[in-house]
């Protein structure tokens, strides 16, 4: 029998993940996927669904759940279901009992997931033991809303939908009160320190300018997505410019001739904002790139708040591949700990 | 400017940017089209996907596998063979387009001008029915794809029909869905509706990306352009565009393509 899951109310904006689909961005199709990977992991790991690798260089995007946005879906589950809840605290409750984060539990038959209140981080991670069941689409199981492609019919989802779950990999005795250890679990605490690797577009900026980029506090505007995360700071200067640049990159300053903006990229059109790229980003565009967010970073980057801070501090590409060495401690076994 | 050698930048630690320079020339063009090829041949364990553009050639690789000194030294060795390549694959691909469509007047009326093109014209001494023709009469070369799924980035081939057009200096709320737009020199497209801040040239009955990929076209994906690609812009009417709209939708429209190469010797023989 399927197990399935009813959207009673689908909260801000919810939508089914994995770890994302690479292999199309020349195609100018973003990869998608968990904004916040390693939530996303470990709540997997909890559940005992296939962890997947890594975003955008792996080749397992491991099993689909739901990321949600700030206000959290009610959820009544249909049958027994294994879940666990990861990432920002928006007070998970049970059948109206607080829900523990980062613990697998048994959802019973007819009970209904729902969020209380928005405390700390801005999204939350929530798996299902046997992973979503939807099609597929060029390997992954990740929504792209704005390509309308993959995850619940390209889109997020709506009051009235029905999910269907795969078949677990182990019996939910064997499941029930696993948790992630205290020293891998994130801290969701303002400020946000966030590396970036500086570059590519670095040295177009005066050089004050990318002093002021590091020391400064950098404010998250509202109007933040997982195409882009805004952030309101002090103006940045740049350059003189080589005239022909001018009439081919744009009359603005911070103009380029148009090339690659990666995942995690900070734009900083016309000096006046800072935007650092998502998961559902433009892979192309013609603004100058202070510097590029790390890979391991980019769950920080989807849990600050709106009127929080970032801090950015530059690192190597040495440092940032040290980085993801940790990373990957964080959804392995070393992680877990078995019920008691 | 072309740089001597090509710099390469990380670009975080997934991307390296390998950049030939910082202008738009489609001689840069060609160097990058031809190490992402050579790259692609190569087939190197560790590199996972390129974002060719019109001057760098962006690459995700993995780290653990490659790290970025020794992608570094791989590019490097590979990098001769691109400068020695004068031809390539390029497909020319005809686009029927319904210049100054209702759909473009209204969206430009919503935003202060009665027609985008009327006003494009204007700008570069021509009557509409000029502008059309100079867009038309001339290939345009796609140098680069991205920004949203199937949006291209194309250059006319004959420099002397080349339109000119400033960007919008506060970019539009809304653009309809399958517009050709241009700013700059560059010709662009809107596959879905979105806020934006080129000019627009008209409309497409058909579009380049279709994510239930339902006309033969998109068997292996769902966008249609890509960089290397020759379109043919085809003025069309209300009743082609009406037509070839239902062959959209009963998912029977093939785009007339034709294979073929393109040698950057011709592109330069073009009068400028």
């Amino acid at each position: 029998m399927t197990a399935t899951i009813d959207v009673l109310q689908p909260g801000l904006q919810t939508t089914v993940q994995d770890l994302g689909r690479p292999g199309l961005l020349a195609a100018g199709m973003a990869p998608s996927g968990a904004f916040d990977a390693l939530a996303l992991q470990q709540a997997n790991l909890l559940v005992g669904n296939d962890v997947g690798d890594w975003f955008l260089v792996g080749e397992d995007p491991g099993a689909a759940g739901l990321e949600v946005l700030l206000l959290g879906p009610e959820l009544r589950f249909a049958e027994p279901t294994i879940i666990a809840v990861t990432g920002a605290d928006l007070a998970p409750t049970l059948d109206g009992e607080p829900l523990p984060l980062y613990v697998a539990a048994l959802a019973e038959a007819g009970s209904v997931l729902a969020f209380a209140v928005s405390r700390a981080g801005a999204r939350a991670y929530i798996a299902f033991a046997g992973g979503i069941e939807v099609e597929p689409v060029f390997g992954s199981r990740a929504t792209n809303v704005r390509a309308r492609i993959g995850g619940f019919g390209g889109r997020k989802l709506q009051t009235g939908d029905t999910l269907e779950l795969g078949a677990p990999t182990r019996p939910p005795d064997a499941l029930t009160g696993r948790s992630i250890r205290d020293a891998f679990r994130p801290r969701l605490e303002p400020d946000w320190e966030i590396r970036v690797v500086l570059g590519p577009q670095h040295e177009l900026f005066e050089p004050e300018s990318v002093e002021t980029f590091l020391s400064e506090r950098w404010r998250l505007k509202p109007a933040s997505d997982r195409m882009g995360c805004r952030f309101d700071g002090p103006p940045l200067a740049f350059r003189p410019r080589a005239a022909a640049l001018e009439e081919q990159a744009g009359g603005d300053p911070s103009n380029i001739v148009d090339d690659t903006i990666p995942v995690g990229g900070i734009q900083v059109p016309s000096g006046l904002e800072a935007i650092a790229m998502g998961v559902d980003g433009p892979s192309l565009g013609g603004y100058a790139k202070i510097g590029t967010v790390i890979s391991c970073d980019l769950g920080r980057l989807a849990q600050i708040r709106p009127g929080e801070h970032a801090l950015f501090r530059a690192v190597t590409v040495e440092e940032a591949t040290t980085a993801r060495q940790q990373y990957a401690r964080g959804r392995s076994a070393e992680a877990l700990a078995e019920a008691q | 400017m072309l740089y001597e050698q090509p710099i390469h930048r990380p670009l975080g630690d997934l991307y390296m940017c390998v950049e030939f320079g910082d202008e738009l020339a489609i001689e840069q063009n060609f160097l990058v089209i031809a190490l992402d090829m050579a790259l692609r041949e190569a087939a190197v364990t560790g590199v996972h996907e390129t974002i060719p553009t019109h001057r760098s050639l962006g690459v995700v690789y993995d780290p653990a596998v490659l790290p970025f000194d020794r992608l570094s030294a791989v590019l490097r060795g590979l990098e001769p063979r691109a400068t020695h390549l004068r031809e390539i694959p390029s497909r020319l691909v005809s686009i029927p387009v319904w210049y100054d469509d209702p759909w473009s007047r209204e969206c430009a009326a919503a935003h202060g001008l009665d027609s985008n093109l009327a006003y494009l014209a204007e700008l570069n001494g021509l009557t509409l029915e000029e502008a059309i023709a100079w867009h038309t009469g001339t290939l345009h070369w796609v140098a680069a794809v991205g920004f949203q799924p199937a949006t291209f980035q194309a250059v006319p081939l004959d420099r002397s029909k080349a339109l000119t057009a400033p960007k919008y200096k506060s970019p539009r709320t809304w653009t309809p869905d399958r517009t050709l737009c241009i700013a700059g020199q560059i010709t662009s497209f809107y596959p879905v509706e979105s806020p934006g801040g080129y000019q627009l040239l008209g409309r497409l009955p058909a579009n380049l990306y279709d994510p239930e990929q339902r006309n033969p076209d998109f068997a292996d994906g769902p966008v249609l352009p890509r960089v290397g690609d020759r379109h043919r812009y085809v003025s069309i009417g209300e009743e082609e565009y009406e037509r070839i709209r239902v062959a959209v939708e009963a998912g029977t429209y093939a785009f007339e393509i034709e294979p073929g190469t393109f040698a950057l010797d011709d592109s330069l023989a073009v009068p400028s």
